[in-house]
């Protein structure tokens, strides 16, 4: 089944349907909760609850855009409104964010995820969109709702602070 | 011409790193940058953070959430349809009123017992034995 086949489907209400989407894209959005909450736990409610606002307004959505898409923005919706009542509390210890290709020392990954850490919420998660996820300015400039400008300047400062925690330490 | 800042060569090299457009020239960019000890120091250390971010991909957890979300649904689900027998009970009871008004009209001992009958119903569908003691119940002293 695809998605559009799924979507359709849970439009007609066949629930079970549904599955297929969860299925499909959980690990990709528990990523990219993790990236804007710092915490694991968190993520997996922001997630759980997107998931809902999604089966709940599922009639509304516009074929056009692609369903991850379309589910991204109320993810981001879910994340925001936890971020504005609880604080990062998961300790950074080992790495849950960020996995490193051969010859990269853990001790490198654990020191990216810290200075990621000390980025707010909005600048990690356009690193991690930009980065790891290979999105064009463009690209972001529709996931995020925001203009191509201020995709640019928050990338930047993003950059600009992530360096000052890392580069020093990294003898350029 | 508009006088090219560090910041704007900074963010315009950022752009061509990220494989985008730049706001200006390659060539208004190189020259500042040949003359730009900053620049060329920010540069070396955006490299660096390149190299680093280039290495790494953000980890896909294992999880499962379908279980709980699946729960949610229904719980949802039957949440939406669990008003409709009160209402129907509410109705029959604003039925039942409007025929006791009427003046002068006996309908009979059946009638009469109709509350009673919706009342056992109500006890039904909520689940509850009204004559049930609830030994959990502590006078406050």
């Amino acid at each position: 089944m695809d998605d559009a086949e799924a979507i359709e489907r849970c439009q007609q209400g066949e629930q079970e349907c549904f599955r297929h989407l969860v299925e499909r894209y959980q690990k990709r959005a528990v990523a990219h909760a993790t990236a804007i909450l710092f915490n694991r736990d968190d993520a997996d409610d922001a997630v759980q609850e997107a998931f809902i606002d999604a089966f709940k307004a599922i009639g509304t959505f516009d074929t056009a855009r692609t369903f991850y898409q379309w589910f991204y923005v109320l993810l981001r919706n879910r994340c925001f409104k936890l971020t504005a009542k609880r604080r990062p509390t998961q300790s950074l210890d080992e790495s849950m964010l960020l996995t490193s290709q051969s010859g990269i020392s853990g001790e490198t990954t654990l020191g990216l995820e810290k200075a990621l850490h000390s980025l707010t919420a909005e600048e990690r998660e356009i690193v991690c969109l930009k980065y790891f996820d290979g999105l064009s300015y463009d690209e972001l400039a529709t996931h995020l709702q925001i203009p191509r400008g201020t995709v640019m300047s928050r990338l930047f400062n993003a950059r600009r602070r992530l360096q000052r925690k890392l580069v020093p330490e990294q003898e350029v | 011409m508009k006088e090219i800042t560090c910041e704007d060569v900074l963010m315009s090299q950022m752009a061509v790193a990220d494989g985008e457009q730049p706001q200006f020239s390659m060539q208004q960019l190189s020259t500042h940058i040949a003359a730009c000890g900053n620049c060329q120091h920010e540069l070396k250390q955006s490299e660096a953070l390149d190299q680093l971010l280039a290495g790494h991909t953000l980890s896909e957890p294992r999880v499962d959430l379908w279980p709980a979300v699946e729960n949610r649904i229904a719980k949802r689900t039957s949440a939406a349809f669990h008003w409709r027998p009160f209402a129907l009970i509410g109705l029959l009871l604003v039925v039942y009123k409007l025929l006791e008004m009427l003046p002068a009209r006996d309908l009979g001992l059946a009638f009469k017992l109709v509350p009673l009958v919706i009342v056992v119903l109500l006890f039904v569908l909520i689940r509850e034995n009204p004559f049930r003691i609830n030994t959990e119940l502590v006078l406050e002293r």
